[in-house]
């Protein structure tokens, strides 16, 4: 028997899988070089949803429900609060991960924009089957 | 709070299947940000507020903006 929670993760997980088939599918299906950068985006996000799941506490006691790893009160904090809050906190090092790839994917993405716009002006589409055949 | 976690997320694979199988290119980049927005509602109840902060600008405001003006430039639907 198994647990709601566990159910309910196992669902978030097969939907990100979805989402992470589905955005491969538009990288490597789809023709047009902006369909393309949408489902880069796509990918990306997906897989930094992943990192933020890896990062999650499921806590099975109703009691003691999971925060966000910020400590409100950090002047004159005693111990025990503070072991109060190590074990019900979610774990913040994928979540600084998660903030610096999302940076890096904006950077990534942008270059990309600026590469489309420079073939556009080449050869005067997007698609990549007319690219290739204008090449040969 | 995980159930309404899970129904968002089944909600984004919606949002994600009409991104990238519409031909109109400027729908296509409405759907991604709806998947944006939704991404941003899960990373807050998976107890994430500073990524949200960070990704309801980049991802819903940005995002959507540079490939819009990339698509106002170029072509704006996708030939089958």
């Amino acid at each position: 028997m198994i647990s709601l929670s566990t159910y309910l993760l196992t669902i978030i997980i097969t939907s990100m899988i979805m989402n992470l088939a589905l955005a491969l599918y538009g990288i490597f299906f789809k023709p047009h070089l902006t369909k393309k950068i949408i489902a880069l985006t796509i990918l990306g996000d997906t897989a930094n949803t992943f990192a933020i799941i890896v990062g999650y506490r499921r806590w099975v006691f109703s009691n003691t429900p999971s925060r966000p790893p910020v400590l409100v009160n950090y002047t004159n904090v005693s111990q025990e609060e503070l072991i109060k809050f190590v074990n019900t906190a979610v774990d913040p090092l994928p979540q600084a991960l998660v903030l610096t790839a999302i940076v890096i994917g904006l950077a990534v993405t942008l270059f990309l924009v600026f590469l489309a716009l420079q073939i556009y002006r080449l050869y005067g589409t997007l698609d990549v089957r007319e690219i290739k055949r204008l090449k040969g | 709070m995980l159930l309404v976690t899970a129904l968002a997320s089944i909600f984004s694979v919606i949002a994600v299947y009409y991104a990238i199988m519409e031909k109109n290119l400027v729908r296509a980049v409405v759907f991604s940000a709806i998947q944006s927005t939704i991404y941003a509602f899960i990373y807050y109840m998976l107890m994430a507020p500073d990524i949200v902060l960070v990704y309801i600008p980049v991802a819903v405001g940005l995002y959507p903006a540079v490939i819009l003006i990339l698509i106002s430039k170029t072509e704006k639907v996708e030939k089958q």
